[in-house]
Formats: structure tokens, C-alpha cells, sequence
């Protein structure tokens, strides 16, 4: 462990108005792991990865990208350093087709007399393949719009964008919802091949026994605060339920013997 | 035909259906004349030019309220500047005073996360101010000279019969399309009006998306101005009221929803032919012009409903 981790929180503080969201958290994530971000509903888990992926400014405190302290928050800018994200409540937009979403942000583009119009062909085609592969229905076109799809073609849409556009960090937040149990194991061994690619993984989930399959390590969240992070070989599967489950009072009073 | 009913512009294209339909059998030799087409026409150019800048900005889902303003502003300016600065000075100065205008109150909305309705409302109350400053009132003329140069016969004149006003507003509403439809500025401009978060999540900067459509607004706005003063070199202090609310009319007839990322530029050309039509079918009828504005409203109301009845038969989310 002397490598110097991809991405390091230090001490991170995140108020929306009042309510103090993020509490003191620091984590450090490395190339090639998969990590699984756990914890109850509302702990604090998207807005940590919505820091990551530059939503949110934090308040107060730290975030280190490759030792580089990072000063501006903007999805873009963290696209640029290679961080990709599967999020959990945006990321499509409804008025636009399959392609256009797809691509948003990164249309290619062909030249016609030094203009640049949005690639159609190369767009429909690839983005459509990707997507097959994530359970999006044949008779689905990639000229559809994204209002017209089931919760699992949406959520396809979104896994093949991260997988097309891979760089250095892949977030997926609750990427398995709304997905069939085929399209669901897909994903799962998507998210270990990134990992053995050297990718930094962030995996969130509610499936404790299946993030302590995938994952090397585990970070457990409650009300804002991260209260457990564990290499998987220490820690059962049912240990870590019992943390979630009586919100990290177990890991305390361990840590207080 | 399943395009058609696709599209955005369904509604506005029934609309003018109906309408001329109407005019033919209530006043048909008063309405099919040249005259009156050529009128209509011109006028409607005019009004499709502000109406499309218009549509951009309701596409992002703002509203820009000063649009009437900054069609004054641009045509004074283009007016009062042309003696010491000629024809194309005047031209380029005019266009640049529009989009700062533009910037500014872009900006404004994206930089303060404040209300487009209360940014341009200051707007237009502001450019209009400064017009009557500008003008201390007074009625100002183009020269002779100034009439008769080129650019100024190139943007107000006709030719074969037809008024300069409708090549223009063909030529640019045919590169808004390309821009919209076939460009990456244009798909991240839809995506900004389909959901602010889920584009800004993909890395599209969506403030400067906004900023640059409130500028090409104003910039359309402004070059309806002085197309108008081309045709006609004589300003008025109360050039272009109440233009904003005929703009946002044809706008939303011409399908461009408010709820944003939806809209089509042959519908809001259609929409500002219909509201164009009825201003002058009633003057043309004899009614008191008065009434006109409220025939608009009524046929904005039941514009609305059918593009939002259409919208929702479609499976949009409205
Ligand atoms: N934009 C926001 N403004 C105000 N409060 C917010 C915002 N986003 C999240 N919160 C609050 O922050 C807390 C943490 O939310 P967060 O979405 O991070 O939870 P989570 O751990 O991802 O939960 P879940 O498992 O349900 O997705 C919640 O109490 C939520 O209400
Ligand atoms: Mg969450």
C-alpha cells in the first residue's frame, strides 16, 4: 500500500442549507479496487460520489484526485480527469433519444466542408450495440426517445454509457436497480472486469452479500458519517449487516476495547 | 403524416389551416390579394425572426421577456449611429449593443440561479428607458443616401415581388435547424431544456448553453429591428412594444413547450403567420384594433391545449 491512492476525501464537509449531510469524512480509494459504498437510505452515499463526480462543492475539507488537490467542482472537469459515473436519480434526459443521451456531452461529430454536424450513423449504431448488452429489447431503437423506456432500459442506457466512455474511475451508483437478474450478474461481472482492468470501481449498493463478493473493500456510511471501512477478508458478510443494520455502534465499541 | 403528428409544429400546422380556411369563406376577396399576402408576409418574417430566438430560450426553458425591447434598441441604434458611422457600422454596432444586451441578462439568470421572467422583465424596462433617453423622444430618418446604399436595399428591399424580410427569415430559420438538430451545441441545448441536472451530470455546461441562447435571442431580436427600419428607415420610441408577448404567442402556438427541450422552427413560423394573420384580418374586418390582443390571447389558450393535449397523447411528460 505505499502507492499513492487515485482518489483520497479528507475530511469533507457537505451542508445543503442547514442540514449537514456530510460529516467529517475521509476515504481513500486506489486504482484497481472495487469498492463497495454502503449504508442506510439517506447515510450520505450519493452525495460523497456526487462530490467525486463534481455535482456537489464540498463544504469543507479536501479532495485529492491522483495527489492533486482538486479546486473546481464541475461534472465536466471531473469527466476530464477520467471519472466516469452511473447515477442513481439523473443522468438522462427524457425529450432526447437513446443516441443523443447516450452521447450527450461528447457527441462525435463528421466534417462537412470544416463543419461539425453530430455523427448519426457512427452514433445510432454504437450506441445501440452497447446497450444490447445491458438488456435493452431489440425492438427498441436507438432514435427512441428515453421517456418511452422500462426502469431497466433506462438504467441500460446508463451502464453502457459508463462502459463505452471508461477512463481511470468508474462510480456506479445503485447500478443494478430496476435490472433483471441476468442483466444484474452482467453488471456484476462488468463491474470486477473494470477493477481487473486497473480501474478504481465505486460500488453502491443494498445487496450487502453480493458487494462482499465483488468487492476487496467496503465503506459503510450512517447519517453523514463513514463509521466502517474494512477489507472484505476481515469481515464477514453478516458482520457487515449487523453494522448497517445498528448504525456503526459495533464498529465504535470495538474499536473502544 | 406519422412524422407530422410527431412533430412539434402539428398543432401550428392545423392552425393555419383552419385559419385561412375561415378567412377564405368570411372574407375572401379582402384576404387572397396580393396586397394583403405580401403584408402578412413581411410582417410575419419580421415577427418569425423574434419569435425563433424566441423559441431557443423556451427551449432551455426561460423566457425572454425583452425581446421587444431589444428589437427597438437595435433598430434605434441602427438609425442614430448610421450618420456617423454608415450603413454597415451602424449595422455591426446595432447587432453588438443586442448581444451584450443578450449576455447580460444570460448572465445574469445563470451566475445570480435567478428567474429569467423577473431578469428580462427588467430588461425590457431598461432597454426601453434607454431608448427614450436615446432618442429624447424624437422621430429619426435614415438619409437618402442611406436608403438607397446596398446593404441597406440587401436587407430592406424585394426582389422578384417578395420582401427581403422572407429570404432572410428562410435563410435563418433553415440554419436554426441545422443548428438544433445537427450540431452538439444544439443537442446539449435541447438536453439543457429536457433536465438542467441530468446534461450538467454529462459535463455540458448548461450556464453557458442558456447565456448563449439569450444572446442569439437578442441577436435575432435586434436583426428583425433593423430589417424593419430597412424596409421603412423611421424610428418610433415605441418601437417593438408589446412584440414580446406576439413573439412568445407565435413561440408557444408554433409547439415550443414551456416546460422546455420541445419545440420546432416551421411551428413557430406557422404560430407567427396565425398571430400576423389575426392582427390584420381584423383591422382588415374593421374591428377595433383593441380586440385584436384579445383574439391573440384566445388563440394562444387554445393553442396551448392542443399542444399539450398533443404532447400527452404522444407520451410526453407535460
Ligand atoms: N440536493 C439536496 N438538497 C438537500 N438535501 C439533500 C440533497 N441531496 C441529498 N440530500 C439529503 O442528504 C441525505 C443523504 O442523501 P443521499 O442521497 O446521499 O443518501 P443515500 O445514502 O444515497 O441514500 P439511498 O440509499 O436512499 O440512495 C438525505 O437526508 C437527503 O435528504
Ligand atoms: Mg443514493
Amino acid at each position: 500500500m505505499t502507492q499513492q491512492p487515485l482518489i483520497q476525501v479528507k475530511n469533507l464537509d457537505l451542508y445543503f442549507g442547514a442540514f449537514h449531510a456530510l460529516k467529517n469524512v475521509s476515504v481513500d480509494f486506489n486504482a484497481g479496487e472495487l469498492i463497495g459504498l454502503v449504508g442506510d437510505n439517506g447515510a450520505g452515499k450519493t452525495t460523497l460520489i456526487r462530490v467525486l463526480c463534481g455535482i456537489h462543492a464540498p463544504t469543507k475539507g479536501e479532495v485529492f484526485f491522483d495527489g492533486r488537490k482538486v479546486e473546481k467542482f464541475h461534472p465536466k472537469l471531473a469527466i476530464d480527469q477520467g471519472i466516469e459515473t452511473i447515477q442513481q436519480s439523473v443522468g438522462l434526459c427524457d425529450n432526447l433519444s437513446i443516441a443523443r443521451n447516450f452521447y450527450l456531452g461528447r457527441e462525435p461529430v463528421k466534417r462537412i466542408l470544416g463543419i461539425p454536424f453530430l455523427d448519426f450513423a457512427k452514433m445510432r449504431e454504437k450506441s445501440s450495440r452497447v446497450i444490447r448488452q445491458f438488456g435493452l429489447r431489440e425492438n427498441v431503437s436507438a432514435d427512441d426517445e428515453v421517456e418511452r423506456l422500462s426502469g431497466g432500459e433506462r438504467q441500460s442506457v446508463k451502464i453502457g454509457r459508463a462502459v463505452e466512455f471508461k477512463n481511470r474511475v468508474v462510480i456506479m451508483d445503485e447500478p443494478t436497480n430496476h435490472l433483471s437478474v441476468r442483466e444484474r450478474e452482467h453488471v456484476n461481472e462488468l463491474a470486477v472486469q473494470l477493477k481487473e482492468q486497473g480501474l478504481l470501481v465505486i460500488y453502491i449498493t443494498h445487496d450487502i452479500f453480493q458487494v462482499h463478493k465483488l468487492a476487496d473493500r467496503v465503506v459503510i456510511m450512517e447519517n453523514g458519517e463513514k463509521v466502517a471501512d474494512a477489507s472484505t477478508d476481515s469481515m464477514s458478510a453478516e458482520a457487515l449487516e449487523d453494522v448497517i443494520r445498528q448504525g456503526g455502534r459495533v464498529v465504535e465499541k470495538q474499536e473502544a476495547v | 403524416m406519422k412524422y407530422l403528428v410527431r412533430s412539434q409544429g402539428f398543432g401550428a400546422t392545423v392552425g393555419v389551416i383552419a385559419m385561412l380556411a375561415v378567412f377564405t369563406v368570411i372574407d375572401f376577396s379582402g384576404w387572397w390579394t396580393v396586397q394583403t399576402l405580401s403584408n402578412v408576409t413581411q410582417f410575419t418574417a419580421i415577427l418569425a425572426l423574434v419569435a425563433l430566438g424566441q423559441a431557443l430560450v423556451i427551449m432551455t426553458k426561460e423566457i425572454d421577456l425583452s425581446v421587444g425591447s431589444i428589437y427597438g434598441l437595435t433598430g434605434v441604434a441602427f438609425i442614430t449611429l448610421e450618420p456617423s458611422l454608415g450603413v454597415p457600422g451602424s449595422l455591426i454596432v446595432a447587432l453588438f449593443i443586442a448581444a451584450i444586451a443578450g449576455f447580460v441578462q444570460g448572465t445574469a439568470v445563470v451566475k445570480g440561479e435567478l428567474p429569467s421572467m423577473i431578469v428580462t422583465l427588467g430588461g425590457l424596462f431598461a432597454a426601453r428607458g434607454i431608448i427614450y433617453v436615446w432618442t429624447g423622444g424624437s422621430v429619426h430618418n435614415f438619409s437618402p443616401d442611406a436608403r438607397t446604399h446596398a446593404l441597406t436595399r440587401l436587407l430592406g428591399g424585394e426582389l422578384f415581388g417578395i420582401a427581403a424580410a422572407i429570404y432572410w427569415v428562410g435563410i435563418i430559420s433553415l440554419l436554426l435547424s441545422i443548428m438544433l438538430w445537427g450540431t452538439r451545441f444544439g443537442n446539449r441545448l435541447l438536453a439543457t431544456g429536457g433536465s438542467r441536472e441530468s446534461a450538467e451530470s454529462r459535463g455540458v455546461r448548461t450556464d453557458r448553453v442558456k447565456t448563449a441562447a439569450f444572446v442569439l435571442c437578442s441577436l435575432l431580436a435586434g436583426f428583425a429591428g433593423i430589417l424593419t427600419l430597412c424596409n421603412q428607415p423611421q424610428t418610433h420610441v415605441t418601437l417593438g412594444e408589446n412584440m414580446e408577448l406576439e413573439a412568445i404567442s407565435a413561440a408557444v402556438i408554433g409547439g415550443c413547450l414551456l416546460t422546455g427541450g420541445r419545440g420546432s422552427i416551421l411551428g413557430v413560423i406557422l404560430g407567427a403567420l396565425i398571430v400576423v394573420s389575426f392582427r390584420y384580418e381584423l383591422i382588415a374586418l374593421g374591428a377595433p384594433s383593441s380586440w385584436y390582443i384579445t383574439f391573440v390571447g384566445a388563440v394562444l389558450i387554445v393553442a396551448v391545449i392542443f399542444n399539450q393535449k398533443l404532447a400527452r397523447f404522444l407520451g410526453h411528460s407535460v
